[in-house]
This record gives structure tokens, C-alpha cells and sequence, in this order.
């Protein structure tokens, strides 16, 4: 039977990340990483003036 | 004045006496506060660090980042061991369960002492299902660690008013931090600290200030520390004498803007935002080191509503006019208005800009005037 960890939060980097892993015998034989947390910053971008873009874009990441 | 370094285990061990205090100083002069370095300085080395917990929510990091370049000597050393960083996701050693335990064991440790220093907006669309650290969500985080807390500091726009999230169509619900504070009840003190980034030492000068005197700082209808957003971006901008005199850039790269002209036609929000940056700059690297200064529009993040709000290059609207630089002469003769030429002059030159000018000319006719008037009832 395999062994499900979850490691969240993930620290030391920039974002909210979450990993799963599914381990048999010693050994992981799946995992998954996930974002947990979401802007929707395409969602804002749509109908604006396209010189404002870099000002949304570029707060993706702030590293 | 001694200048060894202070080695008594004291939290500033490790840093030399004079630098302590050219710190402690420069940021009772942050304050507007002059004199009280030594009070600050006291406070500083005497008092247990207070202890810090950081809560991220819908944020980029740049907050911390922003932190993270003070410079000033020895400043990360002060900022690490000044204060007491328990709990900070980007920072923290431990991953998964260790950080959720030593976040639980801090709180219970520290319950209604420490500092809740809050970076992001928190999303409450869908029962807040966008963000989510351990499993819980930002918004039931917040609530449990805001209601223990002695303070909570909202550092960066997305925690002072909303930020980027919550522009149109706001997608997730991006509420800002004393927002929620409103709609659930909780009390506890706390104050904005905007900026897209903020200025490290208007969070840093805040931190001190609640350790040296056991409250907040004089705060603006927004919260916002007075010492910080009390003035116009304009009112303190290094191009303020153009924009009075009427000379913009008009383009990027033009003459304009290549001799340091106003930004204003350029869609500088600097005459609608409330902050320090021409003054406080960034980065300590010296003068010019702040977005108007290197040429680029102030986009007004430190201010609800115009900053991811505004297009970038739709021009301000001005909060205030102060008197523009060009008057008439001061030997105007009085009874008789302005010479035409005056008012050509001051029209067409600070005029162009707003009008400004032709509306203090013409006040200061019709003044002329009534002066004209009661100078003959007396005769």
C-alpha cells in the first residue's frame, strides 16, 4: 500500500506551493506540486490599454 | 561618544556603536521625529526583540524582497536581530508540518505580544479557496492569528487597500486586510504600510515607533503612518519646478524627457498620491534612485483607486493646486487689474499646465478691484 506525504507549505521560495508524493517500498512513485494560490492577473489583463501590461505582468513574481 | 563595537549580547551585538546610532537617528528623522534617536536607541537595546510573524497571502514577494535590500550598515543584521522573525514562509527553515507547529507554538507562546505583519490581499470569493497555506485558507489564517496579535502591520498595497488582485474584474475577491477587519470584528489595532513595493524603512520606522512608544504612529483616514503619506508625491517631486513653469515631456525619449521635464502629461500620479518617495528614495544608492526619477510616471500604488486602477498614461487629477511660480510683478499698480501682457505671460506659460495661473490673475484683479473701490469710499 503506498504511503501519501504532503509537504505544505514549501518554504524558502517565493509563492504558496504545495507538493503530494506517493511512496512505495522506500521509493516515491508519484507526485504532484501545486500552485495554492491564484491572482487571475490574465483575467484583469483582458480589455485594458496594452501599454498598462508590464505593470500587471511583471507582479507575477516580485523575486 | 564610544565606538567599539557592542558586544553585551545585547540585540545589537555585533554592530558598531557609531553605525547603531546613525541608524536610530536616521529613522527618528524618518519619523519627522528629530531628537528621539536616543529614546529609540533605548528602546531598542533594553526591551526583549518583539516577536514577528509573517503571514503571505495573494502577494508576489516583492514586499519581502523590498525588506530584504535595506543597506544601510548592518542593517539586515539590525532587521533579523532587532526584531524576532518567527514565523515568515519565504524565510523559514522548516517545511510543511514543522512551519504549521512552530507557527502554533510562537502564537501560543507570544498570545497578544507579538507583531502580525500581513504581505498580499486576501481573496474571500468562493469562501477563499485562492490562497490556501497547509490547507487553510488565508482568510480563516488571518482571523486566527489577527485576533491574538498585539498589532498588525499590512505591509505593501495588496494588504493596505488591495493592490493588483483586486482590479477590475477583481477575479478572486482581493479584499484588503482592515477591510476584513471591518466585516468580521476584529479589533486589533492595525496600520498600512502601501507601496508596490513599499519603502522598507516607512515599515521598519513603524515597527521601531510601536517598540519605543507601545502604540502606532499618527495615522491617516486610510491607517496610514502620517510621518510616511502624509504629502503629495508632487509637493516634494524634484520636477515640481517644471510642471510649474509649464515644461513636460510629452513623449518618451523626447527633448522633454530627456532634460528631466514634469512626467504629468505622461500620466504621472504623483499630484493624487499620498507618499514619501522623493524624499525617502530606494535602495540607498542616492539621489534620483525613485520612478519619477529615473524617468517613468508615478503610477499612484500607494493610493486606493488610482494605482491598478488608472490607466498608466491617463493624466492625474490633481487632489490640490498650490500657487503657481509665476505671479504678477510685485509693483503691479493697484485699482487698475493686470497689465494685458501680465496675464498673457502667466497665462500662456504656468497656464497651459492647468489654468491656474489665469485663475489666481484674475482673483487678484477683481482683489485689486475691491481694494480700488473701498480706497474711494474713504476719500
Amino acid at each position: 500500500m503506498a504511503k501519501r506525504i504532503t509537504i505544505d507549505p514549501i518554504t524558502r521560495i517565493e509563492g504558496h506551493l504545495r507538493i503530494d508524493c506517493e511512496i512505495e517500498g522506500g521509493k516515491v512513485t508519484n507526485a504532484w506540486s501545486s500552485g495554492q494560490m491564484w491572482r487571475g492577473i490574465e483575467t484583469i489583463l483582458k480589455g485594458r490599454d496594452p501599454r498598462d501590461a508590464w505593470i500587471f505582468t511583471q507582479r507575477f513574481c516580485g523575486v | 561618544m564610544q565606538l567599539e563595537e557592542i558586544t553585551d549580547g545585547s540585540p545589537v551585538s555585533g554592530v558598531s556603536r557609531r553605525d547603531f546610532i546613525k541608524f536610530c537617528s536616521a529613522v527618528a528623522a524618518t519619523l519627522g521625529m528629530p531628537g528621539m534617536g536616543d529614546q529609540i536607541a533605548e528602546a531598542v537595546v533594553t526591551q526583549k526583540r518583539p516577536p514577528v510573524l509573517w503571514l503571505s497571502a495573494q502577494e508576489c514577494t516583492g514586499c519581502t524582497e523590498s525588506l530584504l535590500r535595506t543597506s544601510h550598515p548592518s542593517l539586515e543584521k539590525l532587521i533579523l536581530e532587532l526584531i524576532s522573525l518567527e514565523y515568515h514562509e519565504t524565510l523559514l527553515a522548516g517545511s510543511g508540518k514543522q512551519a504549521e507547529e512552530w507557527r502554533q507554538k510562537s502564537m501560543k507562546e507570544n498570545k497578544g505580544k507579538y507583531i502580525l505583519v500581513v504581505d498580499g490581499s486576501i481573496p474571500v470569493k468562493d469562501n477563499g479557496i485562492y490562497c490556501k497555506i497547509g490547507g487553510k485558507t488565508a482568510l480563516a489564517l488571518l482571523e486566527e492569528m489577527s485576533t491574538q496579535a498585539a498589532a498588525v502591520i499590512a505591509i505593501g498595497s495588496c494588504a493596505s487597500w488591495g493592490g493588483l488582485p483586486s482590479a477590475d474584474p477583481n477575479p478572486t475577491g482581493a479584499t484588503a486586510v482592515h477591510e476584513i477587519f471591518k466585516s468580521k470584528g476584529i479589533k486589533t489595532p492595525c496600520v498600512n504600510i502601501p507601496g508596490c513595493p513599499p519603502n522598507p524603512y516607512n515599515f521598519l520606522s513603524t515597527v521601531l515607533y510601536f517598540l519605543t512608544f507601545k502604540k502606532l504612529p499618527e495615522l491617516d483616514e486610510q491607517a496610514r503612518p502620517k510621518f510616511a503619506y502624509g504629502r503629495l508625491i508632487h509637493e516634494n517631486c524634484e520636477r515640481r519646478p517644471h510642471f510649474d513653469a509649464g515644461r513636460f515631456a510629452l513623449q518618451f525619449g523626447d527633448d522633454g524627457h530627456r532634460k528631466g521635464y514634469c512626467l504629468y502629461k505622461l500620466g504621472c500620479k504623483g499630484p493624487e498620491t499620498f507618499a514619501n518617495c522623493p524624499t525617502q528614495l530606494f535602495n540607498d544608492v542616492g539621489s534620483g534612485a525613485w520612478p519619477v526619477g529615473t524617468g517613468h510616471p508615478c503610477f499612484g500604488c500607494t493610493e486606493k483607486g488610482v494605482g491598478f486602477t488608472k490607466p498608466l498614461h491617463s493624466p492625474a487629477s490633481p487632489k490640490y493646486f498650490t500657487p503657481p511660480s509665476i505671479l504678477p510683478r510685485v509693483d503691479e499698480k493697484r485699482g487698475h487689474g493686470l497689465t494685458i501682457a501680465g496675464v498673457a505671460v502667466a497665462a500662456g506659460i504656468a497656464g497651459a499646465a492647468l489654468g491656474a495661473s489665469a485663475v489666481t490673475s484674475k482673483k487678484l484683479g477683481k482683489e485689486d478691484e475691491e481694494q480700488g473701490k473701498s480706497g474711494s469710499r474713504e476719500k
